[in-house]
């Protein structure tokens, strides 16, 4: 039986984003942008979008004198990861 | 990267894609504050040896407060600068483990002022060699294992040659367990970043 995926997360960008944070401490805006080649306008975006669901926090500060916003996945986040995996092996594991 | 929709099996390569570019960024740099703490206690290791051979003048030895006073804020200001924009797990681990080590060099370091004879090189030599192993095993990175012990063991020459040539032995080990790891993962690490 197929499970149904987590819309928010089954997107290129924003599973990106997850799988990022999933591994890190916490990684800032400029990094995420590198390591995605996204463009700044859709990265904010799809941020904004996880950072609604509850799934990362966005703080936004100052290093040095330059603006800084970095990012940390929440347990929200962790669980929804997690249960997205969980369905992802449904599609792979071949059922009897 | 856009938002489009992905099967199953390009969804799965894409976290694998993205875990493994955060493992590749958690050593860059790495061997930066081993170098700065490496090479401050080499020059000032030499440069107390130096004046108390010279003045015959203890009162030196309080020069080894100038270690701290520099190193921790050139590893903070170097570390701000490098920042890699990520912060991992593996970062905070490390950085946990070298405040409780370096804690524990300062309280041991202070019964030395008291007590005549007291094996503070030695003492260091091993909280260090702990330290710097421990890190190595956090990051897989065998230089620094291999490093921590070759110091752990070297440390008893503090207690074999514990007069003014310990100060020396202490420089040479310090060499041996930051300063040649601390190349050899700055190496890597441009290795690294070069792929």
């Amino acid at each position: 039986m197929f499970k149904d995926l987590n819309p928010l997360l089954h997107s290129e960008l924003r599973l990106a984003i997850m799988s990022l944070l999933l591994s890190a401490e916490e990684a800032d805006f400029v990094y995420i942008k590198e390591q995605t080649k996204s463009t700044a306008g859709n990265l904010s975006v799809q941020l904004d979008k996880l950072s609604s669901a509850g799934y990362i926090k966005i703080a936004k500060g100052f290093i040095g004198k330059k603006p800084n916003t970095s990012c940390k996945i929440t347990n929200a986040g962790r669980v929804a990861f997690a249960e997205y995996v969980d369905a992802l092996k449904s599609y792979i594991i071949p059922h009897p | 990267m856009e938002n489009k929709q992905l099967n199953a099996k390009e969804s799965l390569d894409l976290i694998a894609s993205m875990i493994q570019n955060t493992q590749n960024s958690m050593e860059r740099n790495a061997g930066v504050p081993f170098l700065i703490w490496g090479y401050t206690t080499i020059i000032i290791s030499i440069i107390i040896w130096s004046l108390i051979t010279i003045t015959e003048n203890y009162l030196w030895q309080f020069l080894w407060f100038a270690l701290p006073a520099i190193s921790i804020p050139t590893t903070y200001i170097t570390n701000r600068h490098n920042t890699k924009g990520i912060t991992t797990y593996i970062d905070k681990i490390i950085l946990q483990v070298w405040r409780v080590f370096g804690i524990a060099g300062f309280l041991v370091s202070i019964p030395a002022f008291f007590l005549e004879g007291y094996p503070v090189l030695f003492c260091i030599i091993l909280l260090m060699g702990m330290g710097t192993a421990l890190t190595g095993l956090i990051l897989k990175f065998k230089p620094c294992i291999w490093s921590g012990f070759i110091a752990m063991a070297l440390s008893h020459l503090c207690l074999i040659y514990s007069g003014l040539n310990s100060i020396l032995i202490f420089a040479l080990v310090f060499l041996i367990m930051m300063v040649i790891p601390g190349h050899i993962l700055n190496a890597r690490a441009k290795k690294l970043s070069l792929q």
